[in-house]
Protein backbone atom coordinates (compact mmCIF):
# COMPACT_ATOMS: atom_id res chain seq x y z
CA UNK A 1 0.00 0.00 0.00
CA UNK A 2 2.94 2.39 0.37
CA UNK A 3 3.51 2.85 -3.14
CA UNK A 4 -0.61 4.78 -2.89
CA UNK A 5 1.10 7.62 -0.98
CA UNK A 6 2.46 10.38 -2.78
CA UNK A 7 4.49 12.74 -1.47
CA UNK A 8 6.54 11.32 1.03
CA UNK A 9 8.69 13.28 2.48
CA UNK A 10 12.64 12.59 1.83
CA UNK A 11 13.36 10.94 5.48
CA UNK A 12 10.72 8.37 4.32
CA UNK A 13 9.43 8.59 7.76
CA UNK A 14 5.55 8.51 8.13
CA UNK A 15 4.36 11.92 9.85
CA UNK A 16 0.36 10.56 10.66
CA UNK A 17 -1.68 13.61 11.39
CA UNK A 18 -4.29 10.83 11.90
CA UNK A 19 -4.28 8.07 12.74
CA UNK A 20 -7.62 5.34 13.83
CA UNK A 21 -7.29 2.23 15.18
CA UNK A 22 -9.79 -0.35 15.22
CA UNK A 23 -12.28 1.91 15.73
CA UNK A 24 -15.79 1.05 16.33
CA UNK A 25 -19.44 2.45 17.40
CA UNK A 26 -22.45 1.32 18.08
CA UNK A 27 -25.73 2.52 18.49
CA UNK A 28 -28.36 1.62 21.53
CA UNK A 29 -31.98 2.14 20.37
CA UNK A 30 -33.50 0.50 23.46
CA UNK A 31 -32.36 -3.06 23.08
CA UNK A 32 -31.45 -3.21 19.14
CA UNK A 33 -27.94 -2.03 18.78
CA UNK A 34 -26.64 -0.16 15.51
CA UNK A 35 -23.00 -1.26 14.34
CA UNK A 36 -22.11 2.05 12.35
CA UNK A 37 -18.39 1.16 12.52
CA UNK A 38 -17.01 -2.35 13.17
CA UNK A 39 -13.39 -2.00 13.76
CA UNK A 40 -11.44 0.47 11.33
CA UNK A 41 -7.74 1.63 11.38
CA UNK A 42 -6.69 4.29 8.88
CA UNK A 43 -3.40 6.69 8.94
CA UNK A 44 -3.86 9.83 7.22
CA UNK A 45 -0.54 11.61 6.36
CA UNK A 46 0.08 15.10 6.92
CA UNK A 47 -0.35 16.96 3.85
CA UNK A 48 -2.47 14.20 1.92
CA UNK A 49 -5.48 15.41 0.50
CA UNK A 50 -8.18 12.17 1.35
CA UNK A 51 -11.42 11.77 -0.39
CA UNK A 52 -14.02 9.47 1.96
CA UNK A 53 -16.32 7.29 0.22
CA UNK A 54 -19.53 5.48 0.57
CA UNK A 55 -23.24 5.12 0.49
CA UNK A 56 -25.23 6.55 2.55
CA UNK A 57 -25.45 4.68 5.93
CA UNK A 58 -22.30 3.34 5.47
CA UNK A 59 -20.71 4.53 8.59
CA UNK A 60 -19.02 7.21 6.61
CA UNK A 61 -19.94 10.16 8.39
CA UNK A 62 -19.67 8.50 11.68
CA UNK A 63 -15.95 7.53 10.72
CA UNK A 64 -15.83 10.82 9.76
CA UNK A 65 -17.45 12.45 12.94
CA UNK A 66 -14.54 10.61 14.96
CA UNK A 67 -11.56 11.43 13.54
CA UNK A 68 -12.36 15.01 13.30
CA UNK A 69 -13.10 14.56 17.50
CA UNK A 70 -16.69 15.30 17.43
CA UNK A 71 -17.84 12.10 18.41
CA UNK A 72 -15.62 9.23 20.66
CA UNK A 73 -15.91 5.99 19.99
CA UNK A 74 -17.38 3.02 21.51
CA UNK A 75 -13.95 0.82 20.93
CA UNK A 76 -10.70 1.54 19.46
CA UNK A 77 -8.25 4.62 19.34
CA UNK A 78 -8.82 7.93 17.37
CA UNK A 79 -4.94 9.73 17.82
CA UNK A 80 -4.85 13.50 16.46
CA UNK A 81 -1.42 14.65 15.93
CA UNK A 82 -0.75 11.41 18.52
CA UNK A 83 -3.11 12.70 21.01
CA UNK A 84 -5.79 9.84 21.95
CA UNK A 85 -8.59 12.20 21.81
CA UNK A 86 -10.55 9.47 24.58
CA UNK A 87 -7.96 10.81 26.97
CA UNK A 88 -8.94 14.70 26.67
CA UNK A 89 -11.14 16.52 28.99
CA UNK A 90 -14.35 19.05 27.52
CA UNK A 91 -11.55 22.43 27.83
CA UNK A 92 -8.81 19.96 25.56
CA UNK A 93 -11.18 18.87 23.11
CA UNK A 94 -12.92 22.07 22.46
CA UNK A 95 -8.94 23.74 22.31
CA UNK A 96 -8.46 20.99 19.85
CA UNK A 97 -11.64 21.65 17.75
CA UNK A 98 -10.83 25.15 17.95
CA UNK A 99 -7.56 25.36 16.47
CA UNK A 100 -6.33 21.63 14.72
CA UNK A 101 -9.36 21.16 12.76
CA UNK A 102 -11.48 23.41 10.78
CA UNK A 103 -14.92 21.76 10.00
CA UNK A 104 -16.77 22.70 6.44
CA UNK A 105 -19.88 21.24 6.44
CA UNK A 106 -22.55 20.28 3.79
CA UNK A 107 -25.29 22.98 4.34
CA UNK A 108 -22.36 25.17 5.28
CA UNK A 109 -23.98 25.77 8.85
CA UNK A 110 -23.15 29.51 8.95
CA UNK A 111 -24.27 31.42 11.69
CA UNK A 112 -27.29 33.20 9.92
CA UNK A 113 -27.51 35.89 12.76
CA UNK A 114 -24.11 36.83 11.85
CA UNK A 115 -22.21 38.44 9.04
CA UNK A 116 -19.68 37.21 7.39
CA UNK A 117 -16.91 38.35 9.26
CA UNK A 118 -18.22 37.51 12.39
CA UNK A 119 -18.65 34.42 11.19
CA UNK A 120 -15.19 34.27 10.21
CA UNK A 121 -14.03 36.00 13.39
CA UNK A 122 -16.04 33.38 15.79
CA UNK A 123 -13.81 30.69 16.11
CA UNK A 124 -10.88 33.47 16.49
CA UNK A 125 -12.88 34.69 19.82
CA UNK A 126 -13.21 31.09 21.27
CA UNK A 127 -9.44 30.83 20.91
CA UNK A 128 -9.12 34.10 23.06
CA UNK A 129 -7.64 36.35 20.16
CA UNK A 130 -8.17 39.98 20.74
CA UNK A 131 -10.92 41.46 17.88
CA UNK A 132 -8.96 43.54 16.92
CA UNK A 133 -6.57 41.23 15.58
CA UNK A 134 -8.80 38.97 14.95
CA UNK A 135 -10.69 41.47 12.26
CA UNK A 136 -7.94 41.64 10.17
CA UNK A 137 -6.93 37.98 10.13
CA UNK A 138 -10.68 37.68 9.20
CA UNK A 139 -10.20 40.23 6.35
CA UNK A 140 -7.12 38.55 5.36
CA UNK A 141 -8.70 34.92 5.19
CA UNK A 142 -11.43 36.43 3.22
CA UNK A 143 -9.30 38.09 0.40
CA UNK A 144 -8.14 34.13 -0.07
CA UNK A 145 -11.12 32.94 -0.78
CA UNK A 146 -12.08 35.98 -2.91
CA UNK A 147 -14.78 37.31 -0.64
CA UNK A 148 -12.99 40.51 0.75
CA UNK A 149 -15.96 42.70 -0.17
CA UNK A 150 -18.76 40.61 0.72
CA UNK A 151 -17.70 41.23 4.41
CA UNK A 152 -20.59 42.55 5.73
CA UNK A 153 -23.02 40.79 4.12
CA UNK A 154 -25.60 38.25 6.28
CA UNK A 155 -25.34 34.37 4.62
CA UNK A 156 -28.83 34.52 3.70
CA UNK A 157 -27.90 37.58 1.07
CA UNK A 158 -25.02 35.45 -0.44
CA UNK A 159 -25.23 32.55 -3.18
CA UNK A 160 -24.31 28.90 -1.85
CA UNK A 161 -21.07 29.28 -3.35
CA UNK A 162 -20.17 32.36 -1.87
CA UNK A 163 -21.47 30.62 1.33
CA UNK A 164 -19.12 27.87 1.42
CA UNK A 165 -16.77 30.26 0.72
CA UNK A 166 -17.15 32.14 3.97
CA UNK A 167 -17.21 28.40 5.69
CA UNK A 168 -14.04 27.73 4.27
CA UNK A 169 -12.89 31.11 5.41
CA UNK A 170 -14.26 30.14 8.87
CA UNK A 171 -12.02 26.89 9.15
CA UNK A 172 -9.06 28.51 8.18
CA UNK A 173 -9.69 30.82 11.23
CA UNK A 174 -7.76 29.63 14.19
CA UNK A 175 -5.05 28.04 10.83
CA UNK A 176 -5.78 24.39 11.71
CA UNK A 177 -3.84 21.37 10.35
CA UNK A 178 -6.43 19.39 8.90
CA UNK A 179 -9.77 20.43 7.37
CA UNK A 180 -12.58 17.78 7.40
CA UNK A 181 -15.07 18.47 4.98
CA UNK A 182 -18.61 16.50 4.72
CA UNK A 183 -19.46 16.55 1.02
CA UNK A 184 -18.81 20.16 0.49
CA UNK A 185 -19.88 20.21 -2.94
CA UNK A 186 -23.09 17.93 -2.11
CA UNK A 187 -25.81 21.40 -1.81
CA UNK A 188 -23.68 23.27 -5.11
CA UNK A 189 -24.38 23.31 -8.56
CA UNK A 190 -21.02 21.62 -10.64
CA UNK A 191 -19.62 24.60 -11.65
CA UNK A 192 -19.93 26.20 -8.44
CA UNK A 193 -18.51 22.75 -6.85
CA UNK A 194 -15.70 23.21 -9.42
CA UNK A 195 -14.48 26.27 -7.92
CA UNK A 196 -14.85 25.10 -4.65
CA UNK A 197 -12.41 22.35 -5.29
CA UNK A 198 -9.76 23.98 -6.42
CA UNK A 199 -10.16 26.53 -3.77
CA UNK A 200 -9.51 23.58 -1.88
CA UNK A 201 -6.52 22.10 -4.02
CA UNK A 202 -4.94 25.79 -4.43
CA UNK A 203 -5.30 26.17 0.13
CA UNK A 204 -4.15 22.99 0.44
CA UNK A 205 -0.76 23.93 -1.61
CA UNK A 206 -0.42 27.21 0.31
CA UNK A 207 -0.61 26.26 3.53
CA UNK A 208 0.23 22.97 3.60
CA UNK A 209 -2.85 21.42 4.85
CA UNK A 210 -4.36 17.96 5.26
CA UNK A 211 -7.83 18.08 3.56
CA UNK A 212 -10.38 15.28 4.19
CA UNK A 213 -13.61 15.21 2.45
CA UNK A 214 -16.46 12.76 2.28
CA UNK A 215 -17.39 12.98 -0.92
CA UNK A 216 -19.69 11.16 -4.22
CA UNK A 217 -18.30 14.17 -6.34
CA UNK A 218 -16.04 12.53 -9.18
CA UNK A 219 -14.01 15.73 -10.08
CA UNK A 220 -13.36 15.84 -5.79
CA UNK A 221 -12.18 12.05 -6.42
CA UNK A 222 -9.88 12.22 -8.89
CA UNK A 223 -7.61 15.63 -7.40
CA UNK A 224 -7.12 13.80 -4.15
CA UNK A 225 -4.34 11.13 -3.47
CA UNK A 226 -6.43 8.39 -1.98
CA UNK A 227 -9.58 7.19 -1.85
CA UNK A 228 -11.38 5.37 1.40
CA UNK A 229 -14.39 3.42 0.76
CA UNK A 230 -16.28 2.35 3.71
CA UNK A 231 -19.34 0.32 3.60
CA UNK A 232 -21.27 -1.33 5.93
CA UNK A 233 -18.86 0.07 8.92
CA UNK A 234 -15.84 -1.33 7.28
CA UNK A 235 -13.02 -0.42 4.93
CA UNK A 236 -13.88 -2.34 1.73
CA UNK A 237 -10.67 -0.76 -0.08
CA UNK A 238 -8.51 2.03 0.04
CA UNK A 239 -7.59 2.85 -4.26
CA UNK A 240 -5.68 6.12 -5.95
CA UNK A 241 -7.35 8.04 -8.24
CA UNK A 242 -5.69 6.42 -11.35
CA UNK A 243 -7.46 2.75 -10.70
CA UNK A 244 -10.60 4.62 -10.07
CA UNK A 245 -10.68 6.46 -13.45
CA UNK A 246 -9.96 2.78 -14.59
CA UNK A 247 -13.29 1.33 -13.16
CA UNK A 248 -15.03 4.25 -14.21
CA UNK A 249 -13.97 4.12 -17.41
CA UNK A 250 -15.31 0.33 -17.31
CA UNK A 251 -18.44 0.68 -16.01
CA UNK A 252 -19.37 3.69 -18.52
CA UNK A 253 -17.57 1.39 -21.27
CA UNK A 254 -20.35 -1.51 -20.30
CA UNK B 1 3.61 17.36 18.28
CA UNK B 2 2.25 20.44 19.82
CA UNK B 3 1.13 20.06 23.26
CA UNK B 4 -2.85 20.19 23.91
CA UNK B 5 -4.15 23.37 25.46
CA UNK B 6 -6.83 24.08 27.51
CA UNK B 7 -9.96 26.26 25.58
CA UNK B 8 -10.60 29.56 27.73
CA UNK B 9 -13.72 30.96 28.15
CA UNK B 10 -14.79 33.65 26.75
CA UNK B 11 -15.61 36.89 28.50
CA UNK B 12 -18.83 37.42 30.00
CA UNK B 13 -19.32 41.07 27.31
CA UNK B 14 -18.51 38.62 24.52
CA UNK B 15 -21.13 36.15 25.25
CA UNK B 16 -23.90 39.02 26.26
CA UNK B 17 -23.13 40.63 22.63
CA UNK B 18 -23.82 37.11 20.78
CA UNK B 19 -27.20 37.10 22.94
CA UNK B 20 -28.35 40.60 22.44
CA UNK B 21 -27.64 39.56 18.91
CA UNK B 22 -29.50 36.53 18.68
CA UNK B 23 -32.80 37.98 20.34
CA UNK B 24 -32.87 41.08 17.87
CA UNK B 25 -33.10 38.43 14.59
CA UNK B 26 -35.40 36.52 16.47
CA UNK B 27 -37.50 39.51 17.70
CA UNK B 28 -40.80 37.83 16.95
CA UNK B 29 -40.61 35.01 18.80
CA UNK B 30 -38.49 36.41 21.52
CA UNK B 31 -41.39 39.38 22.14
CA UNK B 32 -43.53 36.30 22.44
CA UNK B 33 -41.48 34.56 25.20
CA UNK B 34 -41.17 38.11 26.77
CA UNK B 35 -45.20 39.16 27.02
CA UNK B 36 -45.27 35.50 28.93
CA UNK B 37 -42.75 37.55 31.65
CA UNK B 38 -44.54 40.81 30.87
CA UNK B 39 -48.26 39.21 31.96
CA UNK B 40 -47.02 37.43 35.39
CA UNK B 41 -44.87 40.19 36.24
CA UNK B 42 -48.56 42.62 35.52
CA UNK B 43 -50.63 40.09 37.55
CA UNK B 44 -47.50 40.13 40.42
CA UNK B 45 -47.56 43.97 40.45
CA UNK B 46 -50.71 44.59 39.70
CA UNK B 47 -51.83 43.01 43.00
CA UNK B 48 -48.85 44.74 44.65
CA UNK B 49 -50.06 48.22 43.53
CA UNK B 50 -53.91 47.05 44.88
CA UNK B 51 -52.43 46.41 48.29
CA UNK B 52 -50.85 49.41 48.20
CA UNK B 53 -53.81 51.29 47.01
CA UNK B 54 -55.82 49.75 49.40
CA UNK B 55 -53.86 50.27 52.77
CA UNK B 56 -53.47 54.18 51.59
CA UNK B 57 -57.42 54.05 50.98
CA UNK B 58 -58.35 52.82 54.34
CA UNK B 59 -56.21 54.77 56.44
CA UNK B 60 -57.86 57.79 54.91
CA UNK B 61 -61.40 56.10 54.74
CA UNK B 62 -60.68 54.81 58.54
CA UNK B 63 -60.50 58.59 59.41
CA UNK B 64 -63.28 59.40 58.08
CA UNK B 65 -65.26 56.85 59.81
CA UNK B 66 -63.64 57.40 63.08
CA UNK B 67 -64.14 61.35 62.61
CA UNK B 68 -68.45 60.46 61.50
CA UNK B 69 -68.53 58.30 64.58
CA UNK B 70 -67.22 61.24 66.62
CA UNK B 71 -69.61 63.73 64.98
CA UNK B 72 -72.45 61.21 65.39
CA UNK B 73 -71.41 61.01 69.50
CA UNK B 74 -71.01 65.38 69.64
CA UNK B 75 -74.27 65.46 67.68
CA UNK B 76 -76.20 62.88 70.04
CA UNK B 77 -75.30 64.93 72.94
CA UNK B 78 -75.93 68.22 71.69
CA UNK B 79 -78.03 68.41 68.32
CA UNK B 80 -76.60 70.35 65.60
CA UNK B 81 -73.14 71.92 66.00
CA UNK B 82 -73.81 75.03 63.84
CA UNK B 83 -74.54 77.77 66.73
CA UNK B 84 -73.31 76.15 69.54
CA UNK B 85 -70.72 77.08 72.05
CA UNK B 86 -68.11 74.35 72.28
CA UNK B 87 -65.16 73.41 74.10
CA UNK B 88 -61.68 71.28 73.21
CA UNK B 89 -59.20 70.78 76.21
CA UNK B 90 -55.84 68.49 74.47
CA UNK B 91 -53.24 66.53 76.90
CA UNK B 92 -50.80 64.50 75.58
CA UNK B 93 -50.06 64.37 71.72
CA UNK B 94 -53.01 65.04 69.55
CA UNK B 95 -53.76 61.89 66.78
CA UNK B 96 -54.30 62.54 63.08
CA UNK B 97 -58.25 61.27 63.70
CA UNK B 98 -58.66 64.58 66.57
CA UNK B 99 -56.86 66.94 64.24
CA UNK B 100 -59.32 65.92 61.50
CA UNK B 101 -62.19 65.87 63.95
CA UNK B 102 -61.61 69.03 65.04
CA UNK B 103 -61.27 70.62 61.64
CA UNK B 104 -64.68 69.10 60.69
CA UNK B 105 -66.06 70.82 63.49
CA UNK B 106 -65.11 73.91 62.75
CA UNK B 107 -66.30 73.62 58.94
CA UNK B 108 -69.78 72.83 61.28
CA UNK B 109 -69.60 76.55 62.15
CA UNK B 110 -70.18 76.22 65.58
CA UNK B 111 -70.89 79.82 67.29
CA UNK B 112 -67.51 79.88 69.56
CA UNK B 113 -64.94 77.19 70.14
CA UNK B 114 -62.33 77.55 72.96
CA UNK B 115 -59.43 75.64 73.04
CA UNK B 116 -56.61 74.60 75.79
CA UNK B 117 -53.82 73.02 74.20
CA UNK B 118 -54.62 72.90 70.53
CA UNK B 119 -53.83 75.87 68.28
CA UNK B 120 -55.77 76.37 64.87
CA UNK B 121 -57.13 78.71 62.82
CA UNK B 122 -60.82 78.78 63.91
CA UNK B 123 -60.61 77.96 67.64
CA UNK B 124 -60.49 80.33 70.16
CA UNK B 125 -57.37 79.83 72.89
CA UNK B 126 -58.44 79.75 76.47
CA UNK B 127 -57.13 79.08 80.02
CA UNK B 128 -58.31 76.17 82.14
CA UNK B 129 -60.67 78.32 84.19
CA UNK B 130 -61.83 80.43 81.51
CA UNK B 131 -62.59 77.37 78.81
CA UNK B 132 -66.01 76.01 79.83
CA UNK B 133 -67.76 79.47 80.23
CA UNK B 134 -70.68 79.43 78.06
CA UNK B 135 -70.25 76.12 76.54
CA UNK B 136 -72.68 73.15 76.07
CA UNK B 137 -69.93 70.83 75.47
CA UNK B 138 -66.51 69.96 76.21
CA UNK B 139 -64.26 67.17 74.41
CA UNK B 140 -60.87 66.07 75.75
CA UNK B 141 -58.37 64.78 72.96
CA UNK B 142 -54.82 63.38 73.09
CA UNK B 143 -53.18 60.42 74.66
CA UNK B 144 -51.84 61.70 78.06
CA UNK B 145 -53.22 59.22 80.51
CA UNK B 146 -53.24 61.89 83.30
CA UNK B 147 -54.49 65.33 82.91
CA UNK B 148 -52.91 68.45 84.61
CA UNK B 149 -55.94 70.14 85.38
CA UNK B 150 -59.00 69.31 87.42
CA UNK B 151 -62.49 68.48 86.15
CA UNK B 152 -64.34 71.11 88.17
CA UNK B 153 -62.11 73.96 86.68
CA UNK B 154 -62.68 72.54 83.06
CA UNK B 155 -66.27 72.76 83.44
CA UNK B 156 -66.95 75.86 85.42
CA UNK B 157 -69.44 77.73 83.75
CA UNK B 158 -71.01 75.17 80.82
CA UNK B 159 -74.31 75.40 80.60
CA UNK B 160 -74.38 71.45 80.62
CA UNK B 161 -71.85 69.80 82.12
CA UNK B 162 -70.97 67.44 79.34
CA UNK B 163 -67.62 65.79 78.41
CA UNK B 164 -66.55 63.77 75.97
CA UNK B 165 -63.31 61.92 75.99
CA UNK B 166 -61.06 59.94 74.00
CA UNK B 167 -59.20 58.08 76.72
CA UNK B 168 -61.08 55.82 78.99
CA UNK B 169 -58.09 55.34 81.78
CA UNK B 170 -57.47 59.33 81.85
CA UNK B 171 -57.21 60.66 85.52
CA UNK B 172 -57.30 64.47 86.30
CA UNK B 173 -56.49 66.80 89.19
CA UNK B 174 -58.49 66.43 92.05
CA UNK B 175 -60.10 62.96 90.60
CA UNK B 176 -63.74 62.79 89.49
CA UNK B 177 -66.47 65.76 89.55
CA UNK B 178 -69.83 64.41 91.07
CA UNK B 179 -71.76 67.06 88.92
CA UNK B 180 -69.70 66.31 85.50
CA UNK B 181 -71.39 63.51 83.27
CA UNK B 182 -67.99 62.20 81.03
CA UNK B 183 -69.05 59.85 78.31
CA UNK B 184 -65.83 57.97 75.91
CA UNK B 185 -65.83 58.70 72.32
CA UNK B 186 -64.93 54.68 72.09
CA UNK B 187 -66.02 51.99 73.75
CA UNK B 188 -65.53 48.18 73.37
CA UNK B 189 -67.81 47.67 70.44
CA UNK B 190 -65.45 49.88 68.32
CA UNK B 191 -62.57 47.90 68.89
CA UNK B 192 -64.21 44.53 68.27
CA UNK B 193 -65.15 45.39 64.79
CA UNK B 194 -61.67 46.56 64.14
CA UNK B 195 -60.34 43.25 64.70
CA UNK B 196 -62.52 41.20 62.98
CA UNK B 197 -62.11 44.38 59.89
CA UNK B 198 -58.28 43.04 60.22
CA UNK B 199 -58.75 38.75 60.35
CA UNK B 200 -60.90 39.38 56.81
CA UNK B 201 -57.88 41.30 55.50
CA UNK B 202 -55.21 38.87 56.30
CA UNK B 203 -57.60 36.07 54.67
CA UNK B 204 -57.87 38.07 51.93
CA UNK B 205 -54.31 38.87 51.42
CA UNK B 206 -53.93 35.05 51.77
CA UNK B 207 -55.86 34.63 49.12
CA UNK B 208 -54.25 36.91 47.06
CA UNK B 209 -50.37 35.19 47.74
CA UNK B 210 -51.66 31.77 46.26
CA UNK B 211 -52.82 32.94 43.34
CA UNK B 212 -50.02 35.30 42.39
CA UNK B 213 -47.52 32.47 43.55
CA UNK B 214 -49.78 30.07 41.09
CA UNK B 215 -49.14 32.63 37.91
CA UNK B 216 -45.80 32.91 38.47
CA UNK B 217 -45.01 29.46 38.42
CA UNK B 218 -47.42 29.46 35.05
CA UNK B 219 -44.61 31.96 34.28
CA UNK B 220 -41.92 29.66 34.72
CA UNK B 221 -43.37 27.60 32.95
CA UNK B 222 -44.07 29.21 29.84
CA UNK B 223 -40.48 30.93 29.33
CA UNK B 224 -38.58 27.00 30.03
CA UNK B 225 -40.52 25.92 27.31
CA UNK B 226 -40.26 28.64 24.97
CA UNK B 227 -36.52 28.74 25.48
CA UNK B 228 -36.46 24.97 25.40
CA UNK B 229 -38.23 25.46 21.72
CA UNK B 230 -35.51 27.84 21.26
CA UNK B 231 -32.86 25.17 21.73
CA UNK B 232 -34.65 22.50 19.39
CA UNK B 233 -34.51 25.47 16.49
CA UNK B 234 -30.82 26.57 17.47
CA UNK B 235 -29.29 22.44 17.56
CA UNK B 236 -27.63 23.19 14.30
CA UNK B 237 -26.08 26.58 15.70
CA UNK B 238 -24.99 25.08 18.67
CA UNK B 239 -23.74 22.04 17.31
CA UNK B 240 -21.77 24.55 15.03
CA UNK B 241 -20.46 26.79 17.21
CA UNK B 242 -19.26 23.70 19.18
CA UNK B 243 -17.54 22.38 16.30
CA UNK B 244 -15.87 26.11 16.15
CA UNK B 245 -13.96 25.13 19.68
CA UNK B 246 -17.24 26.94 21.98
CA UNK B 247 -16.96 25.36 25.45
CA UNK B 248 -20.60 23.70 27.05
CA UNK B 249 -20.12 26.54 29.37
CA UNK B 250 -20.38 29.60 26.55
CA UNK B 251 -23.57 27.89 25.68
CA UNK B 252 -24.95 27.64 28.68
CA UNK B 253 -24.11 31.08 29.20
CA UNK B 254 -25.70 32.34 26.03
CA UNK B 255 -28.47 30.86 27.13
CA UNK B 256 -28.64 32.39 30.45
CA UNK B 257 -27.91 35.53 29.07
CA UNK B 258 -31.01 35.68 26.79
CA UNK B 259 -33.28 34.05 29.44
CA UNK B 260 -32.25 36.94 32.24
CA UNK B 261 -32.13 39.80 29.11
CA UNK B 262 -36.08 38.50 28.66
CA UNK B 263 -36.54 38.29 32.17
CA UNK B 264 -35.61 42.22 32.74
CA UNK B 265 -37.21 43.46 29.99
CA UNK B 266 -40.40 41.63 30.62
CA UNK B 267 -40.80 42.47 34.19
CA UNK B 268 -39.95 46.23 33.77
CA UNK B 269 -42.63 46.35 31.03
CA UNK B 270 -44.64 44.10 33.17
CA UNK B 271 -44.25 46.20 36.34
CA UNK B 272 -45.13 49.38 34.30
CA UNK B 273 -48.60 47.54 32.72
CA UNK B 274 -49.50 46.66 36.09
CA UNK B 275 -48.95 49.60 38.28
CA UNK B 276 -50.26 52.24 35.86
CA UNK B 277 -53.33 49.67 34.88
CA UNK B 278 -54.04 49.37 38.58
CA UNK B 279 -53.97 52.71 39.80
CA UNK B 280 -56.31 53.86 36.63
CA UNK B 281 -58.93 50.83 37.77
CA UNK B 282 -58.64 52.54 41.86
CA UNK B 283 -58.66 55.81 40.55
CA UNK B 284 -62.17 54.90 38.82
CA UNK B 285 -63.33 53.09 41.74
CA UNK B 286 -62.62 55.46 44.12
CA UNK B 287 -61.25 59.23 43.25
CA UNK B 288 -58.27 60.00 41.20
CA UNK B 289 -57.25 62.18 43.53
CA UNK B 290 -57.35 60.12 46.48
CA UNK B 291 -55.59 57.41 44.98
CA UNK B 292 -52.93 59.35 43.63
CA UNK B 293 -52.32 61.38 46.69
CA UNK B 294 -52.41 58.99 49.32
CA UNK B 295 -49.97 56.45 47.52
CA UNK B 296 -46.97 55.84 49.59
CA UNK B 297 -44.33 55.97 46.64
CA UNK B 298 -41.85 54.80 48.44
CA UNK B 299 -43.31 51.26 48.66
CA UNK B 300 -43.91 51.27 45.36
CA UNK B 301 -40.79 51.64 44.15
CA UNK B 302 -39.83 48.87 46.67
CA UNK B 303 -42.29 47.02 44.93
CA UNK B 304 -41.66 47.38 41.05
CA UNK B 305 -37.74 46.61 41.85
CA UNK B 306 -38.95 43.22 43.90
CA UNK B 307 -41.35 42.51 40.83
CA UNK B 308 -38.33 43.28 38.30
CA UNK B 309 -35.69 41.17 40.16
CA UNK B 310 -38.55 37.97 40.79
CA UNK B 311 -39.03 38.38 37.30
CA UNK B 312 -35.18 38.23 35.82
CA UNK B 313 -34.69 35.72 38.79
CA UNK B 314 -37.66 33.38 37.40
CA UNK B 315 -36.75 33.47 33.90
CA UNK B 316 -33.29 32.42 34.76
CA UNK B 317 -34.36 29.57 36.91
CA UNK B 318 -36.66 28.62 34.06
CA UNK B 319 -33.64 28.69 31.49
CA UNK B 320 -31.30 26.18 33.85
CA UNK B 321 -32.94 23.46 32.55
CA UNK B 322 -33.04 24.31 28.70
CA UNK B 323 -29.42 25.46 28.92
CA UNK B 324 -28.33 22.09 30.26
CA UNK B 325 -29.98 20.43 27.35
CA UNK B 326 -28.09 23.04 24.93
CA UNK B 327 -24.69 22.77 26.34
CA UNK B 328 -24.62 19.15 27.18
CA UNK B 329 -25.36 18.32 23.67
CA UNK B 330 -22.92 16.26 21.53
CA UNK B 331 -21.45 18.55 18.34
CA UNK B 332 -21.66 15.10 16.01
CA UNK B 333 -25.75 14.82 17.47
CA UNK B 334 -26.59 17.98 16.90
CA UNK B 335 -25.33 18.68 13.65
CA UNK B 336 -26.76 15.57 12.60
CA UNK B 337 -30.08 17.27 13.33
CA UNK B 338 -32.68 18.73 10.55
CA UNK B 339 -34.56 20.47 12.72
Amino acid sequence: MEQLFRGENEAGKLDHVIRAVDVRKVYRMGDSETHALAGVSLDVRRGEYLSIMGPSGSGKSTFFNMIGGLDKPTAGKVYIDQVDIAQLDPYELAWLRCRKVGYIFQSFNLIQVMSCIENVTLPMAFAGMDSETAREKALDILERVGLADRALHKPAEMSGGQQQRVAIARSLANSPDILLADEPTGNLDLKTGEEIINLFTKLREELGLTVITATHDLKMLKRSDRVVWIEDGLITRVSSPEEMNIEIAEIGGE
Amino acid sequence: MEAIGKQVALPLRRAATIAVRGIRIRLGRSLVTVSGVVLGIAFLMSNLTAQIIKTAVSAEQAQRQTVDLMMSLVSAETGEVTGRALAVAVFGEISDDERAFVARMLRARPASFRALGLELAGLTPATASTLGAGASLLMILGNAPSASAALSDLTAGMTGKVVLDTVAERRFDGGPAADVRRELFFGKQAEARQAELASVARSERFRITWIVVVSLLVTVVTVANALLMSVTERFREIGTMKCLGALSKFIRRLFLIESALIGLAGSLLGVLTGALLTMTIYGFTYRFSLVFFSIHYGWMLLAACGAVACGTVMSMAAAIYPARVAARMVPADALRSTV
